[in-house]
Order: C-alpha cells, then structure tokens, then sequence
C-alpha cells in the first residue's frame, strides 16, 4: 500500500514527477525545508526537494567541492553533472547551511563547465538565523522578490490569487502527515518506520495533489490494516541531519527494531501547523517561525524538549542521533543531546554517515546491532 | 555437557573459541581473508582440531564482528561490542570500561554491573587510533608490529608526531629517521600518539571503575602505559587469557547463557 | 586530557609566561639570559618579537594586557564575553566588559604550550562538540568547557549566516556551560538600506542584550572616545596600508599579524594606536630609504593569503616567509574596510565613523562590524559582489601580489565549498595559487615539515623563488 511513496523516495524522477513534466508542466528543484513551496505552486512550478541517493559516484562533485565537505551537496552536484536533474526547469539554492549554501556557486561553475547542467531558472533565496522582528520583515522581502522572480521567469500571471489555494492544500497535507502518525502508536503501530519515512519523503517529491489523495488512501486502508510485529522490538527515534534514505532506517528494522518516530528535516522536522492567511506574508511567518533547525542560532533548548515530548508521546525506547560526517551543526547538537538524554535515562547512540546510497551498512549495521542488544534488555 | 563456541571475524584477525561452563577449552587466531566464510572456517576448524571436537557437538554458536553475516554454520548472530563486553568482564570480572583496539576501528565501552553494555562510542573517522595505524606506521620504521611494544622500554626520548594521521604520520617516521632519531624512540612515539588518540574516546565516554584494553593492541604494552599516562591512572592487564579473544569468549558465552 | 594539564588555569600560565616576557624586555641583557632558560618552548617566538624593536616589544604588552584584563575582570567588577574574532570588541570597551576572543587565545596556545591545543581541542570532542568543527575555536573553548579558565558570564557572536561552524561552537558553548548567548546575523548581501536597516536593529537589539547583562547602560562619551581612537587607528591602518603596496613592501612580514590581532585584541583603545604609529613611523623610514621590511633586505616575491595565515609551531610561517625573502601582502583578516582605505574601490563597501550622536555612532558601529573579516566576504556567494573572489582579486591587483596562497582549516565548509572555484579564477586571473591542506591551529593534521615542504615545492614549480 505504500509502493508509490517507497518509488517517490527512491527516485526523484519518479512516475509523477514524469507524468508532470509529461504535461508540460515546470520542475523547480529546492534544497532546505524552508523554502514555501507553496509559493512556488501558486505559481504553477512543482516544487521538488532536491536529494542525491541515486548517485553512482562523486567525481564531479568532488571536482568542485572540497575534501572537507558534508557528501549532500556534493552529490546534489553529481546528480546535476550526470544529467539526472536535467528535467528540472529551476533550482533555488538556500543557506540551509555552509556546505549546502555553495552548492549555488559550485552549480553555477559546473554550468559553466558543462553545457545543461544548469537550469534556466537559477535562485538564491536567503533565510534568517533568527526570528526577530526585523529577520522576519527580511524574509518577507525574500518571499516576495521570490514571487516575482517565479511570475517573471514562468509568466504567471496570478501568484497572489491561487496562494490561498496552495495554503489550504500544503496544510491539508499537514494534517495528514500528522494523522499518519497516530498509526505510530505502541502496540497498534500500523506501518513501519521505513513506509512512514518514505511517506514524509515523497510529500516533497510528489505533486501535492496526488501525495494528498495517495495519503489519504493510505490512511483509509491504515485504519483497518494489521497491526506491525511489535514485540521484543525497541521503538527508536531517529533524528539529526536530513535523511531521505529509506535503507538506512530499513536497516534498523532488520536490525530488530521498530522506528516510530523521526525528527529530521524531511517531513517532520518543522513543527508549522495549519500557515493561518491567505498571503505571501503569513507563508513567510509561519515558514521562519517554529523551526527547529539548529542552524537557528540559539534554539538547542527548544529543539531539546521537543524532541523529549516525542519521546514521551511516541513510547521510544531509544534514540538514533545521526548526522553525516561534516556536519558541524547537527554533529554537536547531538552531542549535547546525548547528554541530556542521558540525564534523563533515555539510551541513544550517536552515529556518524556519509549520506548518499547506502555503502557503509555493515559498519553502521554493527552500530546499530550492538545498540539494540543494548537497549533490549531494558524492555523485559 | 554445555560445548558452545564462539567466532569473531574481524578485518585483521579471526579468532574462534570453544568454551564449557566458563572455561576455554580450546581457543585460535589467524590473519583474516578477504572472505570471511574462509576465515571462519578455517579458524573455527584451527579450534575444534585443538578441542578434539566436531563442530556437531557444539551445543550452541554465536557469530561476531564485521564477518558474522557469512560464517558457513549454524549460530546466533551477535554485535562485537556486545560479545566483547561480556568477554572483557569474564577477563577481568572488575571491569567496567574497556577500550577495545581492533584493526579498523576502536570502540570505547561502559558496562553496567550485570556486564552487558551501558553506552558505547566508535571511533569512525579514519584510521588513526585503530590497529591499522600501528600496522601502518611499524611497517616504514621497518619493525614487526608485535616488536613495536618494545621500542617503549628501550627509548630514551621519545619523538611527539605532529600529525595523528596515518597517512602524513609517514612521511613523519621517515623524515624522523633521516634526521637521525632511533628507532626506539620513533616507535614509543608511535604508541604514545597511538594512545592520545585512544584517550579521547575513553574520556568521551567517561571513565568508570576498573579500565582494560581488549583486542590485538593490548599486547602492545607501550600502547598500555601511554595511555595510563593520559588518562592519569591505572590500565589493569589481562592475564586470565589473551585479550584479543576478548570478542570471541563473550560470543561463546552468550551462546552458553542462551542454552539456561 | 592529562593530570599535569588540569593541575592549573590555562589562562593564569598563559598570562604569568606573558608577564615574565615583558618584564624580560626591560631588564638586563644577563636578566634576559636567564629568562630564556626558563621558558625553552616561548623563546623562539620571544626573541622574534625583541627582533621587531619597538612594535614587538608592544605587541607583547598589548597581549599581556589583554589577558591580565581577563585576569582581573571579576575582582574589578567586570563582566567577561566570551566572543570571536569576528566581532568587534569596541562595543564591549566601550561598555567596560572584557572580551575572551576564543580564536586569539587558540593563537597564544599555540604559541606559548609546547603542546599546542591539541588536548583542549580533544577536551571539546569529549565535551560533545564534533571534532570537525574549526580547530580555531576549539583550542581556547576546550579549556573553558573543561573550566580552567575564568567563568563567562555570557557570549556574543556574530557569525550565523556568515560561518555555521563558528556560530555552532558558541551556541554549544552557550547550551553546554549554561550561558546567556546573543548573535549578531546578517543578510547575504552587504549593501542596500534594507541590509543597513538590518544591521542597524540587529546591533541595536545587541547592545540591549548588552545592557541587561552587565548592567551598564551605553554611555556615549566613552563610546564617542572609543569611536575616535577607532578613527584614529583607521587612518594610521589606511597609510600602513598605502605603504604596504611599494615595491619592495617596507612592511616586515610579522606586521600583518600585529595589525589585525591588535585590531582583533585591542580596536579602540590607545595600545593599538600606540603600536600602529610604531609601525607606520618604522614603515616610513624603511619607505624612505627605500629599504625592504625582511631582514634580508631583498624581496624575492610578494604572497596574498587569501584566507588566514599559519599559527602553528612557534608561529613559523613568519620566519619560512622572511627566510625566502618572501613579503606578505595581507589576507583576509587584515582589510577592516573603513572608508579611507587604499583598496576600497566601491565606497559603499566601506564604514564610516560619524559621532555626531549615540543614534549615528551605534549606526557607524553596526556598519563597521559588518565589514570585519569573514563577515564581509563570506556571507554570500564568492563571486557575489563585495565578496571572496572580488576582495582576492583586487587586492592582488593592487598590492602586485606574484601568487596567492590559501591557508585555512579542515573545519571551514565555506571554505571547502568554494575554493577549487576561487583557486580557478585566480589562475585564471594570472596568480599562481597554492591550496594548503593544513590545519592553521592543529599541526596533528599536518606536520608544519610537511606543509612547508609543499609550500616550497608550490614556489619552486611555479618559478616564484
């Protein structure tokens, strides 16, 4: 029941994104969670949150990139450089971090190298590291000079019309993506940790409409589906740096655990709820308000606690804290994590990743065994 | 009669044991393959020879280290941290926090009283702090890497590397010996930067009761007393048996506990 | 971290080995002697600065001072920030708190602890902070994490959006000793009302922050005497500057470190200008006598460092560069931007100081830190306008710069993003440029054998020496 969303997670250019492109209708890739896409589908353009599992090797993105670097966007690069974003009609580079920020001018180098690998419409859209008054009104600015760079290069006509359109069908998504979650529960979990983390993904790999109605069937068939073998499995966390590879949290189910909940940034690290307006203006608020990103500066604390209140309503067992090597904000963030968790009794396990398709698996797999021994005890 | 057996197949080394009610019976090591099928085979039959057993009276097996997966028999499979934590209490029932050497990487472990595992932490960035780096570094100073603990008690002022490197720390080894500095003194700088790097881990995770190496590097007893020099305290020996079968007891005797 | 390690305050050696080399420079010859004795793995750097006269010698109690102000801050009253360097301190002058620069401190570790950083460096792994992370905060936040120094009472940075591992190690430090922390961001541009406008609030909304923790209020004669000593500092910097772009330079190489780590130590206060002014007048006399600033009297080659420079092992990369008759052009710490400076070609990229009033002075400070090292040049795209590549290039242009070197950290993902790109250009651009893989502050990456090895071979290739 989930094969569509597993097909949408595993490659980008999956069967909707062809169907859509089929139609004569713009892709325009994205790199951070806080970029509104519902800006972009107003516009009319497909917003598709850029990943790089399908790689095969880094040589170009090592080509531009330096050794030191987080693999991300190096192989956003590769995938660029091999053609396999060569559908897309745009790309909007955000400061989601350093490393990722100069994928904009590591991509526009390569462009310059490699006839097509860059995309006509090319963006750079700024976020603020904090929330204040003053950041805010910086990153309505941004919202807005976004919306007229979209209207400008795909000719549309109406933006400001067809937003409240987009908001309502974004926070539809909203409310199912949470809904999804109450089939998590301890003893009546109805999906696995791997089909929930291919669900979140797809959400930013699909056509909004058709990931809304493909959700929506999900959750009818959920709520009178079996529920998952439970027993004896510790229910993990995972949280830490952007993780769309569904493999990785396979690896921990084969490993004998059950994932019930994530904390990462794509689908359930941004706590919006329902974006409340009609406007560029209350997208803009509610996309800067509520991150839990530490690239915020200041804000471990809160990101703390949201992840113990997880823990409490989501029954973990233990906590995976990942981040991929390089990765210098969530790397420490763990670090205090760990911690603080400790404090408080909680078991994790701290790993470290290169992200990109999954070749490290008998190291991390060894990890992750020995952790689940570990915690498996405690559940007797 | 309770005959159960471990095999830890590591990058470096396998080593098979076969133990009955908590005493070794039989115990082999060997320099791994690029199958582990092979070389748990091989070393698991080394054992059995030495038992005078078959591998059907065995009455349980427990499969560990990165190999585990492809052992060409019948067994449990179980983490190395996990299997070395059970070992290292049965080599030392006072432990509570090992370190454990091993030729890829190096894993810091803190036991809970029972022995099984209260928190761990790997090292995962390169091969520095890892047997590796040993077998690296002894191979250009031109010294067989069970001599490299030696250098320690003969050296009269040793060299502090630069770099912690394995690769850049070879250039180091040479360029130390082409400006005249000995060996030994080379070769305790090997062990004492060997140790820093192992310290960190250690003190990552906390330092907790009694303190033991486990895995090849423990026989490097150069390794030992630098690292009780940056950690400020004692490292306690194993000498019930050799500790690089630390992982391999553990596995045999979580194969024994599973038969209660 | 060893037990000989903790059995002291780093910071109490650091400033009892700082306060013995400059009672060493006004004593005897044979009081020197002795001193030299005592401290084996100092006098190399020590004799280094005697050699610079009357600069050196104050430099040395520039430094001094600034630790014994650290020393000293709490029985004095004081409060004490630990910061960057990529903030400027005059605000805290001007609002009588002691600044902990994290990254200058890193220097002096290295300079003066045989050791270097690397066991603090390791104590912030231990602590939870990823060892990825830039080695120059790392150095001096080990220490602190590990509480051998004096308590912060809170922190200040200013590099979110600018450098993420930077902002990152004091928002864990922050999280991690339970300190009140306040940042500074910034847009991705440098020029515009809208960004003067954010930098405006954002300063204002800082020196509120300010006020609650110390409890001072921002008095405006002693920011309007910190700003004017600030205008003084600039154009003696502007002349030094000026005289920087001779052939052959008249600057002797270690100038450029006195400049910005004065500037990073001191802005604002009458050391700097009395070091400044010792530097431009020796400068000057050198430019008269049409005299290089190595020792050797020749100039082989002129170097830009586009980046930072090397601290490790008795800062040596001073004495590989005068030994080869090599003249440091400057690098990315040393340009401050103010609006009299030779290489400001685009007036807008500039500060001004105005103290007409508090509103014109906070708006003159709020600007200035904007354009200090790092914040100006790497907040956006390299190639952006006002930003790595055209700072680079036009500053090579000017100062004649035969190559370009880079020397940074591991940790830098800025730089790591970027710099294979900027190293195209440059070559492009007609600049021989060298990459160092090094780490700046932790010679455990690379040996300083190694790296200057490489660097000789760079120089030898590209038929610079």
């Amino acid at each position: 029941m989930t094969e569509i969303f597993i097909e949408a997670s595993k490659k980008i250019y999956n069967s909707s994104v062809e169907q859509w492109t089929k139609d004569g209708k713009p892709v325009v890739g994205y790199t951070c969670s806080h970029l509104p896409a519902e800006v972009l589908h107003a516009a009319g353009v497909l917003p598709l949150r850029l990943r790089g599992m399908e790689v095969s090797g880094l040589e170009i993105g090592d080509s531009y990139f330096g050794p030191f670097i987080c693999t991300m966007p190096r192989c956003l690069l590769q995938m660029a450089g091999t053609g396999k974003f060569d559908f897309l009609e745009g790309a909007i580079v955000t400061p989601g971090c350093d490393s990722m920020r100069r994928l904009d001018e590591c991509w526009r180098k390569a462009g310059k190298d490699m006839e097509g690998t860059l995309p006509s419409f090319f963006a750079y859209f700024d976020v603020p590291h904090k929330e204040t008054d003053y950041a805010h009104d910086w990153f309505k600015k941004e919202v807005l000079s976004l919306a007229g760079l979209l209207k400008k290069h795909f000719v549309t006509e109406d933006i400001i019309g067809k937003l409240p359109a987009s908001i309502e069908l974004y926070n539809h998504s909203r409310k199912l993506i949470k809904e999804l979650q109450q089939f998590r529960k301890k003893n009546d979990c109805r999906i696995t940790g791997y089909d929930a983390l291919a669900v979140s993904v797809a959400s930013t790999s699909m056509p909004r409409e058709v990931f809304n109605s493909e959700l929506e069937k999900l959750l009818s068939k959920l709520k009178n589906a079996a529920p998952v073998k439970e027993k004896g499995k510790p229910r993990l966390l995972v949280t830490g740096s952007a993780t769309d590879d569904i493999q990785i949290i396979g690896l921990m189910e084969d490993s004998g655990a059950l994932v019930a909940a994530e904390k990462i940034c794509f689908g359930h690290f941004k706590t919006i709820g329902t974006i409340e307006g009609n406007s560029l203006e209350s997208v803009a608020a509610a996309y800067l308000d509520g991150t839990e990103c530490p690239r915020m500066f200041g804000k471990y604390e809160e990101r703390r606690d949201s992840i113990l209140a997880l823990i409490e309503e989501s029954d973990i067992d233990g906590v995976i804290l990942q981040n991929i090597r390089f990765c210098d904000l969530h790397g420490s963030d763990n670090g205090l994590l760990e911690a603080d968790l400790r404090k408080k009794g909680i078991p994790s396990l701290r790993i470290e990743r290169e992200y990109g398709p999954l070749v490290e698996r008998e190291r991390l797999k060894m990890r992750i065994d020995a952790f689940i021994e570990s915690i498996r005890g405690n559940l007797s | 009669m309770s005959i159960t057996a471990g095999c830890d197949v590591g990058s470096l080394t396998a080593k098979a044991v076969i133990m009955e009610k908590g005493r070794i019976l039989a115990s082999a090591v060997i320099r791994s393959r690029a199958r582990p099928e092979e070389a748990s085979r091989e070393v698991m039959d080394l054992a059995l020879k030495e038992a005078a057993l078959s591998i059907n009276e065995l009455e349980g097996i427990t499969r560990t280290g990165y190999g585990r997966g492809r052992m060409p028999f019948e067994g449990k499979e179980i983490s190395e941290i996990t299997c070395h934590g059970r070992g290292a209490r049965w080599l030392l029932p006072s432990v509570k926090t090992l370190i454990d050497i091993g030729g890829q990487d190096c894993k810091a472990i803190k036991l809970k009283s029972d022995g099984s595992i209260d928190r761990f932490i790997t090292n995962d960035k390169c091969a520095s702090g890892t047997g590796r780096f040993l077998d690296v570094m002894a191979k250009v100073l031109g010294v067989p890497v069970e001599d490299l603990a030696t250098c320690s008690e003969r050296a009269d002022h040793p060299v502090t590397f630069s770099s912690s490197c394995a690769v850049w720390a070879q250039a180091d080894v040479i360029r130390l010996l082409n400006e005249g500095h000995g060996v030994d003194d080379i070769g305790a700088g090997i062990n004492n930067a060997m140790a820093a790097r192992v310290a960190v881990l250690l003190n990552s995770i906390g330092l907790d009761g009694d303190i033991c190496i486990t895995g090849g590097v423990a026989k490097n007893l150069g390794v030992a007393k630098a690292l009780e020099t940056q950690l400020g305290c004692r490292v306690k020996k194993i000498r019930k048996a050799d500790p690089q079968l630390a992982g391999a007891i553990g596995a045999a005797l979580l194969a024994e506990e599973r038969l209660k | 971290m060893r037990p000989e390690t903790k059995a002291y305050n780093f910071d109490w050696m650091l400033w009892r080995t700082l306060d013995l080399a400059c009672n060493a420079m006004t004593g005897t010859e044979k009081e020197l002697k002795i001193v030299m004795r005592h401290i084996p793995y100092f006098k190399d750097i020590l004799d280094v600065f005697l050699a610079y006269g009357e600069p050196g010698k104050i430099f040395l109690k520039l430094v001094y001072e600034y630790m014994d102000n650290i020393m000293t801050a709490h029985e004095k009253g004081k409060k004490i920030c630990g910061t960057t360097f990529c903030f400027s301190p005059a605000i805290l002058y001007a609002m009588d708190t002691v600044p902990v620069t994290l990254e200058l401190v890193t220097v002096l570790i290295n300079s003066l602890w045989k050791r270097g950083i690397g066991e603090f460096s390791d104590f912030c792994y231990e602590a939870g902070l990823t060892e990825t992370s830039c080695s120059s905060q790392r150095g001096a936040l080990g220490a602190y994490l590990a509480g051998l120094g004096e308590t912060f009472d809170f922190i200040v940075a200013d590099t979110p959006g600018v450098c993420d591992t930077n902002a990152n190690a004091f928002a864990f430090a922050s999280a991690y000793l339970n300190k009140p922390a306040f940042a500074l961001t910034f847009p991705d541009r440098l020029t515009g009302d809208d960004v003067d406008n954010y930098h405006q609030k954002d300063y204002r909304r800082m020196i509120d922050f300010l006020e609650e923790q110390t409890g001072n209020r921002l008095d405006t004669d002693r920011l309007r005497e910190v700003l004017q000593e600030i205008k003084k500092q600039d154009e003696i910097l502007a002349e030094l500057e000026e005289l920087q772009r001779a052939v052959p330079s008249p600057l002797p190489v270690t100038y450029n470190f006195f400049i910005y780590a004065g500037r990073f130590f001191f802005a604002g206060k009458p050391l700097l200008t009395e070091l400044l002014l010792s530097m431009r007048d020796i400068a000057v006399t050198n430019m008269q006598e049409e005299r290089c600033g190595l020792p050797s009297g020749k100039e082989n080659t002129r170097a830009l460092f586009c980046y930072i420079d090397h601290y490790t092992t008795n800062l040596a990369l001073w004495s590989w560069l005068e030994e080869r008759g090599i003249t440091h052009m400057g690098n990315i710490l040393s340009r401050f931007w103010a609006d009299n400076t030779p290489y400001n070609q685009n007036r807008s990229n500039a500060y001004n100081i105005d103290s007409t009033n508090l509103d014109t002075m906070i708006d003159s400070l709020a600007a200035q830190n904007s354009r200090m090292p790092m914040v100006k040049s790497i907040r956006g795209p390299y190639d952006a306008p006002g930003m790595w590549l055209e700072d680079t290039l036009s500053l090579a242009q000017m100062y004649r710069a035969d190559c370009i070197i880079y020397s940074g950290t591991p940790g830098c993902r800025n730089t790591w993003g970027m710099v294979k790109l900027l190293a195209r250009d440059t070559e492009e651009a007609g600049f021989p440029t060298h990459i160092m893989y090094s780490d700046s502050f932790d010679e455990r990456v690379e040996s300083w054998e190694a790296t200057s090895a490489r660097l000789d071979e760079f120089f030898a290739v590209r038929g610079l020496l």
